[in-house]
Protein backbone atom coordinates (compact mmCIF):
# COMPACT_ATOMS: atom_id res chain seq x y z
CA UNK A 1 0.00 0.00 0.00
CA UNK A 2 3.08 2.47 0.78
CA UNK A 3 4.37 1.55 -2.48
CA UNK A 4 0.78 2.07 -4.39
CA UNK A 5 0.71 5.59 -2.43
CA UNK A 6 4.28 6.29 -3.22
CA UNK A 7 3.98 5.45 -7.23
CA UNK A 8 0.32 7.24 -7.83
CA UNK A 9 2.28 10.40 -6.16
CA UNK A 10 4.46 10.34 -8.61
CA UNK A 11 2.41 9.55 -11.35
CA UNK A 12 0.13 13.06 -9.93
CA UNK A 13 2.85 15.25 -10.10
CA UNK A 14 3.92 13.89 -13.12
CA UNK A 15 0.95 13.94 -15.21
CA UNK A 16 0.57 17.42 -13.78
CA UNK A 17 3.16 18.77 -15.16
CA UNK A 18 3.02 16.77 -18.40
CA UNK A 19 -0.59 18.51 -19.22
CA UNK A 20 1.42 22.10 -17.91
CA UNK A 21 4.26 21.09 -20.59
CA UNK A 22 1.59 20.19 -23.84
CA UNK A 23 -0.51 23.33 -22.66
CA UNK A 24 2.60 25.75 -23.26
CA UNK A 25 3.71 23.36 -26.75
CA UNK A 26 0.31 24.01 -27.81
CA UNK A 27 0.35 27.68 -26.93
CA UNK A 28 3.01 29.47 -27.00
CA UNK A 29 5.01 31.39 -29.30
CA UNK A 30 8.76 30.18 -29.96
CA UNK A 31 12.09 31.36 -31.82
CA UNK A 32 14.09 28.82 -33.71
CA UNK A 33 17.67 28.83 -32.78
CA UNK A 34 19.44 30.36 -35.90
CA UNK A 35 22.70 30.90 -34.47
CA UNK A 36 24.09 27.40 -34.58
CA UNK A 37 26.17 25.44 -37.48
CA UNK A 38 24.08 22.27 -37.59
CA UNK A 39 22.48 23.05 -40.88
CA UNK A 40 19.18 22.53 -39.45
CA UNK A 41 16.24 25.14 -38.67
CA UNK A 42 16.35 24.78 -35.87
CA UNK A 43 19.92 24.97 -35.16
CA UNK A 44 21.63 23.58 -31.96
CA UNK A 45 21.67 26.06 -29.44
CA UNK A 46 24.09 29.02 -28.94
CA UNK A 47 24.43 31.73 -27.05
CA UNK A 48 23.00 34.17 -29.56
CA UNK A 49 19.58 32.65 -29.31
CA UNK A 50 19.93 32.89 -25.50
CA UNK A 51 20.31 36.29 -25.56
CA UNK A 52 17.86 36.48 -28.27
CA UNK A 53 15.08 35.12 -25.48
CA UNK A 54 16.08 37.34 -22.58
CA UNK A 55 16.42 40.06 -24.75
CA UNK A 56 12.50 39.44 -25.61
CA UNK A 57 11.49 38.39 -22.34
CA UNK A 58 12.87 41.52 -21.50
CA UNK A 59 11.96 43.84 -23.89
CA UNK A 60 7.93 42.41 -22.96
CA UNK A 61 8.57 43.63 -19.18
CA UNK A 62 9.01 40.02 -18.10
CA UNK A 63 10.27 40.02 -14.18
CA UNK A 64 13.09 37.49 -13.65
CA UNK A 65 12.43 33.97 -10.97
CA UNK A 66 15.03 33.06 -10.01
CA UNK A 67 17.17 35.96 -7.32
CA UNK A 68 21.10 36.11 -8.31
CA UNK A 69 23.43 34.32 -6.34
CA UNK A 70 26.14 36.98 -5.17
CA UNK A 71 29.45 35.57 -6.14
CA UNK A 72 31.97 34.28 -3.03
CA UNK A 73 35.70 33.82 -3.08
CA UNK A 74 35.74 30.53 -3.99
CA UNK A 75 37.83 28.64 -6.35
CA UNK A 76 36.42 27.60 -9.67
CA UNK A 77 32.70 29.45 -9.02
CA UNK A 78 31.03 32.31 -10.76
CA UNK A 79 28.25 34.53 -9.83
CA UNK A 80 25.19 33.81 -10.96
CA UNK A 81 22.50 36.71 -12.42
CA UNK A 82 18.99 37.13 -11.50
CA UNK A 83 17.30 34.72 -14.20
CA UNK A 84 14.64 33.86 -16.15
CA UNK A 85 13.97 30.09 -16.43
CA UNK A 86 13.99 27.69 -18.77
CA UNK A 87 12.50 24.21 -18.93
CA UNK A 88 13.93 21.64 -21.51
CA UNK A 89 14.12 18.25 -21.73
CA UNK A 90 17.42 16.35 -19.76
CA UNK A 91 18.28 15.55 -23.87
CA UNK A 92 20.29 18.71 -23.89
CA UNK A 93 22.45 18.74 -21.41
CA UNK A 94 25.82 18.51 -23.69
CA UNK A 95 24.69 21.12 -25.77
CA UNK A 96 23.77 23.37 -22.92
CA UNK A 97 27.31 22.75 -21.78
CA UNK A 98 28.81 23.82 -25.01
CA UNK A 99 27.34 27.47 -24.75
CA UNK A 100 29.30 30.36 -24.12
CA UNK A 101 28.97 31.40 -20.84
CA UNK A 102 27.22 28.13 -19.47
CA UNK A 103 27.46 28.30 -15.39
CA UNK A 104 27.48 24.29 -13.92
CA UNK A 105 24.93 24.35 -11.01
CA UNK A 106 28.28 22.94 -9.53
CA UNK A 107 29.77 26.42 -9.95
CA UNK A 108 27.41 28.20 -8.15
CA UNK A 109 28.70 30.15 -5.31
CA UNK A 110 25.63 28.94 -2.94
CA UNK A 111 24.34 25.49 -5.05
CA UNK A 112 22.07 24.94 -2.06
CA UNK A 113 19.94 28.00 -3.60
CA UNK A 114 19.86 26.00 -6.75
CA UNK A 115 16.53 23.36 -7.35
CA UNK A 116 16.67 20.05 -7.68
CA UNK A 117 16.05 19.75 -11.71
CA UNK A 118 18.55 23.17 -12.04
CA UNK A 119 21.19 22.42 -14.54
CA UNK A 120 22.91 25.56 -14.90
CA UNK A 121 22.96 29.04 -16.10
CA UNK A 122 23.77 30.94 -19.13
CA UNK A 123 23.59 34.65 -18.34
CA UNK A 124 20.57 35.57 -17.15
CA UNK A 125 18.80 32.04 -17.80
CA UNK A 126 18.51 29.08 -15.72
CA UNK A 127 17.92 25.72 -17.15
CA UNK A 128 16.09 23.00 -15.31
CA UNK A 129 15.95 19.82 -17.02
CA UNK A 130 13.25 16.63 -16.89
CA UNK A 131 13.55 13.63 -18.62
CA UNK A 132 9.95 14.47 -19.45
CA UNK A 133 10.51 18.19 -21.16
CA UNK A 134 8.78 18.69 -24.37
CA UNK A 135 9.99 17.20 -27.85
CA UNK A 136 8.49 17.79 -31.03
CA UNK A 137 9.39 14.44 -33.02
CA UNK A 138 10.74 15.49 -36.52
CA UNK A 139 10.04 18.67 -36.17
CA UNK A 140 13.06 20.51 -37.88
CA UNK A 141 13.65 21.52 -41.55
CA UNK A 142 15.65 18.32 -42.11
CA UNK A 143 13.14 16.09 -40.22
CA UNK A 144 15.39 15.58 -37.12
CA UNK A 145 13.46 16.09 -33.29
CA UNK A 146 12.53 19.65 -32.33
CA UNK A 147 13.65 20.11 -27.82
CA UNK A 148 11.57 22.77 -27.03
CA UNK A 149 12.74 25.08 -24.21
CA UNK A 150 10.18 27.21 -22.33
CA UNK A 151 11.36 29.99 -20.97
CA UNK A 152 9.32 32.08 -18.57
CA UNK A 153 9.33 34.95 -16.45
CA UNK A 154 7.54 35.50 -13.22
CA UNK A 155 3.78 34.65 -13.65
CA UNK A 156 4.05 33.55 -16.79
CA UNK A 157 1.40 30.95 -16.49
CA UNK A 158 -0.41 29.35 -13.88
CA UNK A 159 -2.18 25.80 -12.88
CA UNK A 160 -6.19 26.92 -11.97
CA UNK A 161 -7.42 24.66 -9.21
CA UNK A 162 -11.50 23.79 -10.49
CA UNK A 163 -13.66 22.53 -8.18
CA UNK A 164 -12.40 23.38 -4.81
CA UNK A 165 -9.60 21.02 -4.46
CA UNK A 166 -6.06 20.41 -6.36
CA UNK A 167 -5.77 16.80 -6.00
CA UNK A 168 -7.56 13.41 -4.29
CA UNK A 169 -6.14 10.21 -3.35
CA UNK A 170 -8.38 7.67 -2.95
CA UNK A 171 -8.66 4.45 -1.16
CA UNK A 172 -11.35 1.84 -1.04
CA UNK A 173 -10.58 -1.17 1.01
CA UNK A 174 -11.63 -4.55 0.06
CA UNK A 175 -14.76 -4.56 2.03
CA UNK A 176 -15.91 -2.11 -0.22
CA UNK A 177 -15.04 -3.94 -3.57
CA UNK A 178 -17.16 -7.08 -3.31
CA UNK A 179 -18.76 -10.11 -0.95
CA UNK A 180 -15.69 -11.84 -0.81
CA UNK A 181 -13.34 -8.70 -0.23
CA UNK A 182 -10.82 -9.54 -2.64
CA UNK A 183 -9.59 -6.07 -4.15
CA UNK A 184 -8.23 -3.06 -2.74
CA UNK A 185 -8.67 0.44 -5.06
CA UNK A 186 -6.24 3.01 -4.94
CA UNK A 187 -6.15 5.93 -7.27
CA UNK A 188 -5.72 9.27 -7.70
CA UNK A 189 -7.90 12.31 -9.23
CA UNK A 190 -7.34 15.54 -10.23
CA UNK A 191 -8.88 18.84 -11.43
CA UNK A 192 -6.67 21.71 -13.27
CA UNK A 193 -6.17 23.67 -15.91
CA UNK A 194 -2.68 24.98 -17.01
CA UNK A 195 -3.21 28.33 -18.60
CA UNK A 196 -0.57 30.60 -19.85
CA UNK A 197 -1.43 34.15 -18.39
CA UNK A 198 0.54 36.56 -20.27
CA UNK A 199 1.71 35.13 -24.11
CA UNK A 200 4.44 38.04 -23.82
CA UNK A 201 6.35 36.36 -20.42
CA UNK A 202 6.54 32.61 -21.99
CA UNK A 203 8.93 31.93 -25.18
CA UNK A 204 9.32 28.69 -26.49
CA UNK A 205 13.02 28.19 -27.89
CA UNK A 206 13.01 25.58 -29.86
CA UNK A 207 16.42 23.68 -30.76
CA UNK A 208 17.93 20.56 -32.49
CA UNK A 209 21.10 18.87 -31.12
CA UNK A 210 24.24 19.34 -32.63
CA UNK B 1 -17.22 -4.83 -9.45
CA UNK B 2 -14.35 -2.31 -8.67
CA UNK B 3 -12.06 -1.23 -11.20
CA UNK B 4 -14.73 -1.94 -14.03
CA UNK B 5 -16.53 0.38 -16.03
CA UNK B 6 -19.14 -0.38 -18.70
CA UNK B 7 -20.70 2.04 -20.69
CA UNK B 8 -23.43 2.23 -23.44
CA UNK B 9 -25.24 4.05 -26.13
CA UNK B 10 -26.72 4.24 -29.33
CA UNK B 11 -26.70 6.48 -32.23
CA UNK B 12 -27.90 6.59 -35.74
CA UNK B 13 -25.55 6.36 -38.80
CA UNK B 14 -25.01 9.05 -41.21
CA UNK B 15 -23.75 6.32 -43.32
CA UNK B 16 -19.73 7.46 -42.55
CA UNK B 17 -17.13 6.05 -40.09
CA UNK B 18 -17.91 6.86 -36.74
CA UNK B 19 -15.77 8.10 -33.52
CA UNK B 20 -17.30 7.23 -30.15
CA UNK B 21 -15.22 9.12 -27.48
CA UNK B 22 -14.70 6.72 -24.28
CA UNK B 23 -13.28 8.45 -21.61
CA UNK B 24 -12.31 5.24 -19.24
CA UNK B 25 -10.32 4.08 -22.19
CA UNK B 26 -12.05 0.87 -23.14
CA UNK B 27 -11.03 -2.95 -23.33
CA UNK B 28 -13.61 -4.72 -25.26
CA UNK B 29 -17.12 -3.50 -27.21
CA UNK B 30 -19.94 -4.76 -28.71
CA UNK B 31 -22.09 -3.10 -31.21
CA UNK B 32 -25.87 -4.39 -32.29
CA UNK B 33 -27.24 -2.90 -35.30
CA UNK B 34 -31.02 -3.05 -34.57
CA UNK B 35 -32.28 -1.69 -37.47
CA UNK B 36 -31.13 -4.63 -39.61
CA UNK B 37 -31.33 -6.97 -36.93
CA UNK B 38 -35.16 -6.54 -37.01
CA UNK B 39 -35.13 -6.80 -41.37
CA UNK B 40 -35.29 -9.58 -43.43
CA UNK B 41 -32.01 -9.32 -45.54
CA UNK B 42 -32.27 -10.48 -49.40
CA UNK B 43 -28.42 -10.84 -48.68
CA UNK B 44 -26.73 -11.57 -45.80
CA UNK B 45 -25.03 -8.75 -43.51
CA UNK B 46 -23.74 -7.77 -40.45
CA UNK B 47 -25.71 -7.18 -37.80
CA UNK B 48 -23.61 -7.71 -34.53
CA UNK B 49 -20.06 -6.63 -33.97
CA UNK B 50 -17.30 -7.55 -30.82
CA UNK B 51 -13.84 -6.09 -30.43
CA UNK B 52 -11.11 -7.04 -27.29
CA UNK B 53 -8.60 -5.19 -26.54
CA UNK B 54 -5.14 -7.25 -28.60
CA UNK B 55 -7.22 -7.44 -32.09
CA UNK B 56 -5.51 -5.32 -34.53
CA UNK B 57 -6.59 -1.98 -35.97
CA UNK B 58 -9.50 -2.07 -38.17
CA UNK B 59 -10.42 -5.81 -36.73
CA UNK B 60 -12.86 -7.38 -34.94
CA UNK B 61 -15.78 -9.94 -35.05
CA UNK B 62 -18.82 -9.89 -36.82
CA UNK B 63 -22.21 -11.81 -36.58
CA UNK B 64 -23.90 -11.79 -40.08
CA UNK B 65 -27.75 -12.41 -40.22
CA UNK B 66 -28.13 -15.07 -42.69
CA UNK B 67 -30.47 -14.12 -46.24
CA UNK B 68 -34.02 -14.24 -45.35
CA UNK B 69 -33.32 -16.07 -41.77
CA UNK B 70 -32.97 -15.48 -38.37
CA UNK B 71 -29.81 -16.86 -37.70
CA UNK B 72 -26.47 -16.00 -37.18
CA UNK B 73 -22.93 -16.97 -39.00
CA UNK B 74 -19.72 -15.44 -37.65
CA UNK B 75 -16.34 -14.44 -39.17
CA UNK B 76 -13.68 -12.09 -38.42
CA UNK B 77 -12.89 -9.18 -40.10
CA UNK B 78 -9.43 -7.13 -40.88
CA UNK B 79 -10.44 -4.24 -42.24
CA UNK B 80 -13.23 -1.68 -41.51
CA UNK B 81 -13.66 -2.65 -38.10
CA UNK B 82 -12.86 -1.43 -34.21
CA UNK B 83 -9.79 0.97 -34.03
CA UNK B 84 -9.22 2.67 -30.93
CA UNK B 85 -7.10 6.04 -30.63
CA UNK B 86 -5.49 7.82 -28.04
CA UNK B 87 -4.81 11.26 -29.47
CA UNK B 88 -2.33 11.97 -26.78
CA UNK B 89 0.37 9.65 -28.57
CA UNK B 90 1.92 12.27 -31.01
CA UNK B 91 3.79 9.81 -32.59
CA UNK B 92 4.36 11.15 -36.58
CA UNK B 93 3.61 9.00 -39.21
CA UNK B 94 6.32 7.02 -41.25
CA UNK B 95 8.97 9.44 -43.18
CA UNK B 96 7.65 9.48 -46.84
CA UNK B 97 10.66 10.28 -48.92
CA UNK B 98 8.37 10.42 -52.58
CA UNK B 99 8.31 13.64 -52.87
CA UNK B 100 9.49 14.59 -56.07
CA UNK B 101 8.48 18.55 -56.55
CA UNK B 102 6.36 21.21 -55.31
CA UNK B 103 4.82 23.66 -57.25
CA UNK B 104 5.11 27.54 -56.63
CA UNK B 105 1.32 28.27 -57.45
CA UNK B 106 -2.04 28.68 -55.33
CA UNK B 107 -2.46 26.45 -53.89
CA UNK B 108 0.81 24.36 -54.04
CA UNK B 109 0.99 20.95 -54.76
CA UNK B 110 3.37 18.70 -54.45
CA UNK B 111 4.46 15.37 -56.68
CA UNK B 112 4.93 12.41 -54.90
CA UNK B 113 4.97 8.73 -55.98
CA UNK B 114 3.58 7.09 -52.84
CA UNK B 115 0.37 8.99 -51.16
CA UNK B 116 -0.18 6.07 -48.77
CA UNK B 117 -2.37 6.60 -46.32
CA UNK B 118 -3.18 10.12 -47.33
CA UNK B 119 -6.50 11.99 -47.79
CA UNK B 120 -7.73 15.58 -48.08
CA UNK B 121 -8.23 17.16 -44.53
CA UNK B 122 -5.02 15.54 -43.09
CA UNK B 123 -1.72 17.05 -41.86
CA UNK B 124 1.73 16.21 -42.81
CA UNK B 125 5.04 18.46 -41.86
CA UNK B 126 7.01 18.60 -44.96
CA UNK B 127 10.97 18.19 -44.79
CA UNK B 128 14.10 19.49 -46.48
CA UNK B 129 12.18 20.93 -49.88
CA UNK B 130 15.03 20.89 -52.35
CA UNK B 131 14.83 24.83 -53.43
CA UNK B 132 11.80 25.87 -51.34
CA UNK B 133 13.39 25.47 -47.87
CA UNK B 134 10.81 27.96 -46.46
CA UNK B 135 8.32 25.49 -45.71
CA UNK B 136 10.31 22.98 -44.49
CA UNK B 137 9.44 21.69 -40.90
CA UNK B 138 6.13 23.39 -41.67
CA UNK B 139 2.58 21.92 -40.79
CA UNK B 140 -0.03 21.71 -43.65
CA UNK B 141 -3.84 20.55 -44.64
CA UNK B 142 -4.09 18.78 -47.44
CA UNK B 143 -6.66 19.42 -50.54
CA UNK B 144 -7.29 17.49 -53.12
CA UNK B 145 -4.69 13.80 -53.03
CA UNK B 146 -4.40 11.97 -56.24
CA UNK B 147 -3.21 8.64 -55.60
CA UNK B 148 0.18 8.05 -55.39
CA UNK B 149 0.38 11.08 -58.00
CA UNK B 150 0.24 13.80 -56.16
CA UNK B 151 -1.28 16.35 -53.49
CA UNK B 152 -2.31 19.97 -52.69
CA UNK B 153 -1.04 22.22 -49.81
CA UNK B 154 -4.34 23.42 -49.99
CA UNK B 155 -3.52 26.90 -47.98
CA UNK B 156 -0.14 27.84 -49.03
CA UNK B 157 0.19 30.42 -52.18
CA UNK B 158 3.40 29.78 -53.09
CA UNK B 159 2.84 31.92 -56.62
CA UNK B 160 5.20 34.45 -55.51
CA UNK B 161 7.60 31.93 -54.36
CA UNK B 162 11.02 32.33 -56.29
CA UNK B 163 11.66 29.11 -57.77
CA UNK B 164 9.58 25.85 -57.26
CA UNK B 165 10.97 22.96 -55.05
CA UNK B 166 12.19 19.50 -55.87
CA UNK B 167 13.24 16.78 -53.98
CA UNK B 168 10.94 16.58 -50.46
CA UNK B 169 10.12 14.73 -47.69
CA UNK B 170 6.85 14.35 -45.35
CA UNK B 171 5.06 12.82 -42.76
CA UNK B 172 1.54 12.73 -41.78
CA UNK B 173 0.98 14.39 -38.68
CA UNK B 174 -1.90 12.01 -36.94
CA UNK B 175 -2.89 13.94 -34.05
CA UNK B 176 -2.90 18.25 -33.13
CA UNK B 177 -1.20 19.77 -30.15
CA UNK B 178 -3.19 18.81 -27.06
CA UNK B 179 -4.93 22.04 -25.72
CA UNK B 180 -7.24 24.25 -28.14
CA UNK B 181 -6.92 27.22 -29.67
CA UNK B 182 -3.25 26.38 -31.07
CA UNK B 183 -0.53 28.23 -32.14
CA UNK B 184 -0.89 28.50 -36.26
CA UNK B 185 1.48 29.09 -39.02
CA UNK B 186 1.16 32.22 -41.13
CA UNK B 187 1.22 31.75 -45.05
CA UNK B 188 -0.42 34.70 -46.38
CA UNK B 189 -1.75 38.01 -44.90
CA UNK B 190 -3.29 40.57 -47.31
CA UNK B 191 -3.07 44.44 -47.03
CA UNK B 192 -6.14 45.43 -46.09
CA UNK B 193 -8.73 47.28 -43.25
CA UNK B 194 -9.29 44.60 -41.82
CA UNK B 195 -6.22 42.12 -42.63
CA UNK B 196 -7.26 38.43 -43.63
CA UNK B 197 -4.45 35.94 -42.44
CA UNK B 198 -4.45 32.39 -43.65
CA UNK B 199 -3.43 29.35 -41.57
CA UNK B 200 -1.30 26.36 -42.80
CA UNK B 201 -3.57 24.14 -40.95
CA UNK B 202 -7.05 23.86 -40.02
CA UNK B 203 -6.91 26.84 -37.04
CA UNK B 204 -10.21 26.19 -35.17
CA UNK B 205 -10.43 29.55 -34.17
CA UNK B 206 -14.17 31.68 -33.55
CA UNK B 207 -14.78 34.95 -33.80
CA UNK B 208 -14.24 36.69 -30.87
CA UNK B 209 -10.93 34.97 -30.14
CA UNK B 210 -8.11 37.15 -29.61
CA UNK B 211 -4.73 36.66 -31.17
CA UNK B 212 -1.00 37.83 -30.95
CA UNK B 213 1.23 37.62 -34.43
CA UNK B 214 4.67 36.54 -34.26
CA UNK B 215 5.88 37.88 -37.76
CA UNK B 216 10.11 37.25 -38.04
CA UNK B 217 11.78 40.44 -40.29
CA UNK B 218 12.11 37.82 -42.67
CA UNK B 219 8.75 37.31 -43.63
CA UNK B 220 8.22 41.33 -44.61
CA UNK B 221 5.37 42.51 -42.71
CA UNK B 222 7.09 43.66 -39.30
CA UNK B 223 4.56 45.67 -38.48
CA UNK B 224 2.18 42.86 -37.65
CA UNK B 225 4.92 41.76 -35.30
CA UNK B 226 3.46 41.42 -31.79
CA UNK B 227 0.34 43.01 -32.40
CA UNK B 228 -2.53 41.80 -30.77
CA UNK B 229 -6.43 41.68 -32.71
CA UNK B 230 -9.09 40.06 -32.23
CA UNK B 231 -11.04 38.00 -34.86
CA UNK B 232 -14.03 39.12 -36.56
CA UNK B 233 -14.75 36.92 -39.10
CA UNK B 234 -13.50 33.43 -40.28
CA UNK B 235 -13.39 31.16 -43.52
CA UNK B 236 -13.61 27.78 -43.29
CA UNK B 237 -13.18 27.25 -46.65
CA UNK B 238 -10.24 29.80 -47.12
CA UNK B 239 -8.58 28.85 -43.90
CA UNK B 240 -8.52 32.21 -43.03
CA UNK B 241 -9.59 34.76 -39.70
CA UNK B 242 -10.17 38.66 -40.11
CA UNK B 243 -8.98 40.01 -37.71
CA UNK B 244 -9.42 43.93 -36.40
CA UNK B 245 -5.84 45.24 -37.42
CA UNK B 246 -5.67 47.74 -40.02
CA UNK B 247 -2.58 46.35 -42.33
CA UNK B 248 -3.35 49.17 -45.41
CA UNK B 249 -0.14 50.65 -44.70
CA UNK B 250 2.07 47.59 -43.66
CA UNK B 251 4.89 46.29 -45.44
CA UNK B 252 3.97 42.84 -47.80
CA UNK B 253 3.76 39.71 -46.22
CA UNK B 254 6.24 37.30 -48.13
CA UNK B 255 8.25 34.17 -47.46
CA UNK B 256 11.96 34.53 -47.26
CA UNK B 257 14.25 33.05 -50.00
CA UNK B 258 15.12 29.14 -49.89
CA UNK B 259 18.56 29.81 -49.09
CA UNK B 260 17.58 32.55 -46.35
CA UNK B 261 15.16 29.73 -44.62
CA UNK B 262 17.66 27.41 -44.99
CA UNK B 263 20.11 29.27 -42.58
CA UNK B 264 17.59 29.38 -39.97
CA UNK B 265 14.42 31.39 -39.50
CA UNK B 266 11.82 31.49 -37.30
CA UNK B 267 7.90 31.06 -38.84
CA UNK B 268 5.33 33.72 -39.04
CA UNK B 269 2.21 32.39 -36.43
CA UNK B 270 -0.54 33.49 -34.87
CA UNK B 271 -0.76 32.71 -30.99
CA UNK B 272 -4.42 32.74 -29.54
CA UNK B 273 -4.32 34.65 -26.09
CA UNK B 274 -7.69 34.68 -25.22
CA UNK B 275 -11.40 35.29 -25.88
CA UNK B 276 -13.86 38.05 -25.34
CA UNK B 277 -17.73 37.69 -25.95
CA UNK B 278 -19.47 34.11 -25.54
CA UNK B 279 -16.39 32.00 -26.02
CA UNK B 280 -14.90 33.05 -22.63
CA UNK B 281 -12.00 31.33 -20.84
CA UNK B 282 -13.04 28.06 -22.13
CA UNK B 283 -11.73 28.88 -25.18
CA UNK B 284 -7.85 29.17 -24.29
CA UNK B 285 -7.84 25.99 -21.92
CA UNK B 286 -9.47 23.13 -23.54
CA UNK B 287 -7.60 20.04 -23.39
CA UNK B 288 -8.87 18.23 -26.41
CA UNK B 289 -7.22 15.23 -26.79
CA UNK B 290 -9.18 11.50 -26.08
CA UNK B 291 -9.29 8.50 -25.80
CA UNK B 292 -12.14 6.32 -27.95
CA UNK B 293 -12.74 3.87 -30.91
CA UNK B 294 -13.44 4.38 -34.34
CA UNK B 295 -15.89 2.45 -36.02
CA UNK B 296 -15.99 1.92 -40.06
CA UNK B 297 -18.76 2.09 -41.63
CA UNK B 298 -20.56 0.37 -44.34
CA UNK B 299 -23.32 -2.87 -44.51
CA UNK B 300 -20.40 -5.06 -43.19
CA UNK B 301 -19.47 -2.66 -40.46
CA UNK B 302 -19.66 -1.65 -36.82
CA UNK B 303 -20.60 2.26 -37.97
CA UNK B 304 -23.53 0.48 -40.38
CA UNK B 305 -24.97 2.38 -43.10
CA UNK B 306 -27.01 5.24 -43.44
CA UNK B 307 -30.04 5.56 -40.97
CA UNK B 308 -29.45 2.27 -39.51
CA UNK B 309 -29.89 2.39 -35.35
CA UNK B 310 -26.65 1.30 -33.37
CA UNK B 311 -26.56 0.28 -29.80
CA UNK B 312 -23.37 0.08 -28.44
CA UNK B 313 -21.32 -1.17 -25.11
CA UNK B 314 -18.25 -1.09 -24.03
CA UNK B 315 -16.08 -2.09 -20.91
CA UNK B 316 -13.07 -1.61 -19.04
CA UNK B 317 -12.05 -4.75 -17.87
CA UNK B 318 -9.99 -5.19 -14.11
CA UNK B 319 -7.65 -7.34 -15.73
CA UNK B 320 -6.47 -7.88 -18.90
CA UNK B 321 -4.46 -10.78 -19.83
CA UNK B 322 -3.34 -10.59 -23.29
CA UNK B 323 -0.77 -13.81 -23.42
Amino acid sequence: MNEAAQRLGVSLRQTEDELTRNMLASTASFINCTGGTNGDNPTNLTRTDVDEVIKTLADNNAYTIGQNIEGEDKFGTAPVRDAYFAMGSTKLIGDLEDVDGFIAKAQYPAPMNAMKPEWGSISNLRFLLSSIGSITSSGSALGNDVYNIFCVGMEAFAVVEQDGYSSQFIYRPPIYDGPLALNASVGYKFAQVPRITNDAWVINLRTTLA
Amino acid sequence: MDGTVIQQGKFTSDGSSKFLNIRSDVDWMEIINYTQSATTQTTGRGVMFRWQRGMADAAGIMYTKQDSANALDLEVITAGGFTLLDTSDKTLGALNATGSGVTAASPAVVSATSTAGLAAGDVVRMYNVAGMQQIAGMDFTLGTVTTNTSFQLVHLDASGFAAAGTTCSFRKVPFQPMFYPRARYITKVTKAASAVITLSVTHGYNVDDVVKFVVPSEFGMVELDGVQGKVTAISTANNTITVNVDSTAFTTFAFPTSAIAAAGVTFAQVIPVGSEGTNSVEAATDNVDYIGMSLGAGADAPAGSSSDVIYWRAGKSLIVDNE
